[in-house]
């Protein structure tokens, strides 16, 4: 088994199935911090992809189809806000609400647009969209013919790359730049924001619209390169794992990004261990028992983290100050 | 002649979405360069005529004009550039953030456009701080500072925005009495530098100490407008409520018995390793009231949450009659007849949504008497909730209107209702009567001694001076986490003695402590 | 505002809410339709959208179909229990949204249940619903447990597990228990016994489970507002601080609020499955969960409302499925239906500038009825 595992084949696979989930990851940490809990990245990662692939194959660009995912994907986000932020519907009901629109609407729309394009009857179940044209992938000069190393990291498509690099990106947004000062204002103490003139709701529309974004790039990334094309069930999840993700790193976009790679890494090795010839069935719930385990771990870490400081030896330590 | 009013609202009115009508039809003039207090009891609508003042609410009805010109204040950001700042009584920082981040939040100096040019900010902060002597530490995480700073940050921020009128609302609620010399001492030079002060206070010594006019405002109206030397503490409360408040409370001489809550060398560390109560170690018996006094953030707060479960001590024990209560479950605590009425009434005291009647039964819910089987007793809940509204004179329309709807004063009348009905032998009031109006305040008072004297020990823990040494029977005074001082009477208790041992410049001898154990 | 005021006002937001919805869809009708010019087009939204809101009750010659009315009041059946223990879960502010695999885990145990268990008429579907319930409320306790224990997101740990679930109950079907004779994947047909008997024989499906959801209706009500159980789950909702240091058990309660809400999605899954099917054959997870939580959002969490909200959710999903037979409308408009009014129903702040006018109105009036008493007393302020 182990033998399995430790090949360069299994860690690219690692970083390619991460990265939409990744994506999806970021957008939550930077919507956490403003205090905008986003579970309906998944619905946005269902219309984004649908969107993104469809465009593609009608425009034969791949460009223009990520441009049209990211931009349904924002678009989508600041609409959830308009009702969470200004209708002040509860933001976890709006998210309920997205996804049941990303499911059942791109099944509306797939349905419609099918009977137009190819005139044929409506279908019954899902469907396959095959986009002619998937993101590019990049194969790094020189890091291409490290041994084993240029295996992993070369090769991937360039949305993969983009994913790691933007928690670099969303580190220094948050830390180094006033527009991060804000977010963070507003998600601890916007009372202490408002009283200096920062406008809470832009602030609040500006997270929600990134992680809008982020889940553009997951959507796109599924059906465009992941996946060859749009189907039902294609998300599967990845936007509730991302929460997950989230919570698990402390709201962090580096420790976000460990959590998600431990997904990643668990979702590689049931594929891998399904390719043994177990039931497909039995393997696909991995990842979804790996995040229960992973929520449950996390908080038990947290836990003893406070018990620690209640102890005689905290005790100790302050009597020695 | 208008232009000597810096500040002009003419007939504002503020209803809520709720129904509650904040403030009717009230004028308020400020004179440029004067310290100018807004008295009232709570619910009077000083904080909400303030807040439209800084654009944090907007009027229903009504003018405001700033410096001869009228304006229309619809955001904090509009009352900043027309010169008006405020200090909020809940500072209005993130804690998070650095003192100098905190500083330059909405107002960031940038580094090549994109980032944020650290280096400014704090030099920033350093020249303002010494400009207007508060001294602050720039680099410091504003959760790791010290009350009396984060205030001095909070006043910074007015300044540094250009503030020429600053709004103080109940400054000294957090502030020891040095502190609060400091702070007159700065609010004075600013007045001298042509600064305009609005202090919102109900602290009556305060407002004659240093204020030249007073605008007092009752259910939402203006009573008035005076000098301050043409009044007395007395004339002002008549004002405010309409008849003589008590100022002293009339009780018996106490005459305890047998211990019932028994506290000895409790010792807290908090999470940021400071140590919050050393070595506490007192008793309180049978018909006596006995207070804690002492500036708030001293260990008053930790002590109550190690009665009442709700923080665990590091070592030490706590019982009552004889048996223990650390580590049991609020319910089982309950049990063993201890009652809190807790300082964030809000937060613990109800549930907002619910009516009456649901708050009022919810330490009971699972008593025989109130149910039928498995089913609620719906006839002899409404009794007891219909008994306990009219003991408490609790001001409604039904049992089952939502609790959130009455005043502050009704609010907390419920909440002693409930915890004072239920047969206790210990009751723990912790700033029973913080933040609501006159009326209710004397009533909940009376009610306190009243049960103290029927056989019930209470332990009172308030911040307010007068309260804590009229109300008490003895008193305790915590600083630093410690017992400074124990006094078994009250009657000759002064100001000044009780300030010495409250700011750590005095400290009694241990034998002279013990005798709170009375062992 | 007065009661009579605010029942007012909730009725004015429900119906605005559920008209814009009706245009949404309108809008999406129009837009998808295939008709050559907007004069065809429009004829077709009409048509549409008159199945859609007429259909479900009326034959297209114009009397009452009892047949359709039948088949909503069928549908109703598995949603009322859905919603019911949404109402539950949400009142208890836990946002377990696991009714949607729990649903399906009880309709296959009950279903296992039903295929084997020998017994008696009449003990089996009653035995074999039970199992259902019991299951998903034993499965419940994981999420509920680590949120009261932990304090871990009963909504992410709930979401995980409706993916669990199914690909669980997939695994069983295909390996062990399906009927392999048949061409899709079943299971093997119940004992015949084990169905649940109709109330109306016309092929609706309408069974006596829609008397037993009925009944449930009463029992989670009085639960909900006349027991100490069902009062410490609201209280909880509203303020979780208040209820533990008033001394409700919080973390019994949270486990109980999601464990009630599994015992009872349980139960609608196995009367819906011996109610409508003689073999289980669900092989996604069927979307009662999701519709579940807008007729408790709806309902307001009462279950006092839960059957209107019920009837009308089913209402509308009978007319998309007329929609879908008869004019090529997809069918999944009904989620996109859902989600429109639920959200507009759910927003606070909808319709605030009429609230606000509402109230200003009612305090206007107290002020003056006071003052005028005041008067009369011969007080002079």
């Amino acid at each position: 088994m182990l033998d399995l595992i430790l090949t360069p084949d299994f860690f690219f696979a690692i970083l390619r199935i991460t990265a939409p989930i990744l994506f999806a990851t970021l957008g939550a940490v930077v919507g956490e911090k403003a205090g905008v809990s986003n579970i309906g990245l998944e619905g946005i990662m269902m219309m984004s992809a649908l969107f993104g692939s469809l465009t593609s194959y009608w425009t034969g660009s791949w460009f223009v189809g990520l441009l049209v995912a990211l931009i349904v994907g924002v678009l989508e986000a600041l609409l959830m806000g308009f009702f969470a932020f200004n209708l002040k519907t509860d933001i976890i009901l709006t998210g309920i609400a997205v996804n049941m629109i990303g499911s059942g609407g791109t099944l509306f729309l797939v349905k419609v647009i099918t009977n137009i394009t190819e005139g044929k009857p409506l279908a019954s179940t899902t469907s396959l969209i095959t986009a002619v044209n998937q993101i590019p992938s990049w194969n790094i000069p020189l890091i291409k013919d490290i041994p084993v190393v240029g295996d992993v990291l070369s090769g991937h498509s360039i949305l993969t790359y983009i994913a790691f690099l933007l928690v670099f990106l969303t580190w220094v947004l948050l830390y180094k730049t006033p527009l991060g000062l804000n977010i963070r204002s507003v998600g601890e103490n916007p009372n202490a924001a408002a009283s200096v003139g920062v406008s809470v709701l832009k602030v609040k529309y500006i997270a929600i619209g990134f992680s809008g974004l982020m889940a553009g790039f997951g959507g796109a990334f599924m059906s465009m390169y992941y996946a060859m094309g749009w189907s039902l069930d294609m998300v599967a999840g990845r936007g509730f794992i991302a929460l997950a993700a989230q919570a698990m790193g402390g709201g962090e976009p580096l420790g976000s990004m460990l959590s998600a790679l431990v997904f990643g890494f668990a979702q590689a090795l049931s594929i891998k261990v399904s390719s043994k010839g177990i039931d497909s069935n039995l393997v696909t719930p991995i990842p979804y028992l790996v995040t229960i385990l992973g929520l449950v771990v996390f908080a038990l870490v947290l836990r003893s983290k406070v018990k620690r400081q209640h102890s005689a030896a905290a005790l100790k330590e302050a009597e020695k100050k | 002649m208008a232009e000597e009013y810096v500040v002009q609202m003419k007939g504002i009115t503020k209803v809520y979405p709720n129904g509650i009508a904040a403030n009717q039809g009230v004028d308020l003039n400020i004179r440029r360069g004067e310290i100018h207090a807004l008295m009232g009891e709570n619910g009077a609508g000083k904080s909400t005529l303030m807040k439209m003042l800084f654009g944090l609410e907007q009027p229903t009805e009504g003018e405001i004009w700033v410096n001869g010109e009228k304006v229309n204040l619809s955001s904090p950001t509009v009352a900043i550039s027309k010169g008006i700042g405020m200090v909020h009584q809940h500072f209005m920082l993130v804690p998070s953030l650095t003192v100098a981040e905190n500083m330059v939040l909405g107002m960031v100096p940038k580094k090549s456009g994109l980032f944020i040019d650290k280096k400014k900010a704090v030099e920033l902060t350093e020249e303002y701080s010494k400009r207007f002597n508060l001294h602050v530490d720039p680099t410091a995480k504003v959760m790791d500072i010290p009350v009396g700073m984060k205030q001095k940050v909070e006043i910074l921020k007015a300044l540094v925005r250009g503030a020429k009128i600053l709004i103080l609302d109940e400054p000294t609620a957090v502030l020891t009495t040095q502190e609060t010399t400091e702070l007159f001492r700065e609010l004075v030079n600013l007045k001298k530098d042509g600064y305009t002060i609005i202090f919102i206070s109900h602290k009556l010594n305060e407002i004659m100490e240093i204020t030249d006019r007073m605008t007092i405002l009752r259910g939402g109206r203006s009573m008035g407008v005076h000098n301050t030397s043409d009044v007395t503490p007395e004339v002002i409360s008549r004002l405010m409520v309409g008849r003589d408040v008590v100022l002293k409370v009339e009780k018996d001489r106490a005459k305890p018995t047998d211990e019932v809550l028994r506290v000895r060398d409790l010792e807290y560390v908090n999470e940021w390793g400071k140590k919050m109560l050393d070595k506490v170690s007192f008793s309180v018996r049978k018909g006596e009231i006995l207070g804690i006094a002492g500036v708030e953030g001293n260990g008053q707060k930790e002590l109550v949450d190690m009665l009442f479960h709700l923080n665990t001590p590091n070592s030490g024990t706590v019982t009552v009659n004889g048996e223990n209560i650390i580590g049991l479950s609020q319910r089982d605590i309950r049990k063993k007849g201890v009652s809190l009425v807790p300082e964030d009434r809000m937060l613990y005291g109800i549930a907002g949504a619910a009516s009456i009647q649901e708050n009022i039964i919810s330490d009971r819910c699972g008593d025989k008497r109130l149910n039928k089987g498995l089913l609620f007793d719906m006839k002899a809940i409404h009794e007891e909730t219909d008994r306990l509204i009219q003991d408490y004179t609790v001001l409604c329309k039904s049992r089952d209107q939502r609790v959130d709807n009455l005043s502050g004063g009704n609010i907390q009348k419920v909440v002693v209702a409930r915890e004072f009905s239920n047969d206790p032998c210990l009751i723990i009031a912790d700033q029973p009567t913080r933040g609501i109006d006159v009326g209710a305040t004397e009533f909940i008072r009376k009610k306190l001694v009243e049960l103290s004297r029927s056989g019930i020990a209470v332990l009172l823990v308030s911040a307010d001076l007068n309260e804590v040494m009229e109300l008490s029977d003895s008193l305790i005074v915590m600083y630093g986490g410690k017992i400074a001082a124990y006094f078994e009477e009250t009657d000759d208790l002064t100001d000044s003695v009780m300030g010495e041992y409250m700011l750590g410049l005095n400290h009694q001898t241990p034998d002279e402590i013990r005798r709170v154990c009375h062992e | 505002m007065n009661k009579k005021r605010s029942i007012i006002f909730s009725l004015v937001r429900g119906t605005a809410a559920i008209l814009i919805a009706l245009a949404v869809a309108a809008l999406l009708i129009f837009v998808s339709s295939d008709g050559a010019g907007a004069g065809e087009k429009l004829a077709q939204t009409a048509d549409a959208m008159r199945q859609l809101l007429i259909g479900p009750a009326f034959k297209s010659s114009g009397g009452i179909s009892v047949k359709n009315l039948s088949d909503v009041l069928a549908a109703m059946i598995p949603i009322v229990f859905t919603g019911l223990a949404t109402c539950v879960m949400f009142s208890a502010n836990q946002f377990n949204l696991g009714a949607e695999g729990g649903i399906m885990l009880g309709a296959f145990v009950a279903s296992m249940v039903a295929i084997y268990a020998p017994l008696p008429p009449v003990v089996l579907p009653i035995a074999a619903i039970l199992a259902g319930a019991l299951a998903v409320g034993a499965m419940m306790l994981i999420p509920a447990v680590l949120k009261a224990k932990l304090g871990v997101s009963e909504m992410v740990n709930s979401l995980m597990l409706n993916y669990v679930v199914l690909y669980f109950i997939k695994y069983l079907l295909n390996s062990h228990l399906a009927d392999k004779s048949k061409g899709q994947i079943m299971s093997y047909p119940f004992q015949a016994h084990a169905a649940i008997p109709q109330l109306i024989d016309n092929g609706s499906k309408l069974s006596w489970g829609f008397v037993v959801a009925l009944i449930f209706v009463v029992l989670v009500y009085l639960f909900m507002y006349r027991t100490r159980w069902g009062y410490s789950i609201r209280m909880i909702g509203i303020n979780q601080d208040f209820a533990m240091y008033s001394g409700m058990k919080v973390a019994a309660v949270v486990v109980l609020s999601q464990v009630l809400g599994g015992l009872l999605a349980g139960m609608g899954g196995g009367i819906e499955v011996l109610g409508r099917y003689t073999t289980f054959n669900w092989n996604t997870l069927p979307g009662y969960g999701w519709t579940g939580i807008t007729v408790a959002i709806l309902a307001g969490n009462n279950p006092a409302f839960v059957p209107l909200a019920a009837f009308f959710m089913a209402y509308l999903n009978k007319g998309c499925n007329l929609m879908s037979t008869y004019c090529g409308v997809p069918s999944q408009l009904i989620d996109i239906l859902q989600a429109v009014i639920f959200v507009f129903f759910a927003a606070e702040q909808f319709l605030s500038g009429y609230r606000q006018k509402l109230v200003v109105k009612s305090t206007q009036e107290e002020l003056k009825r006071a003052a005028q008493e005041a008067q009369e007393k011969g007080e002079v302020k």
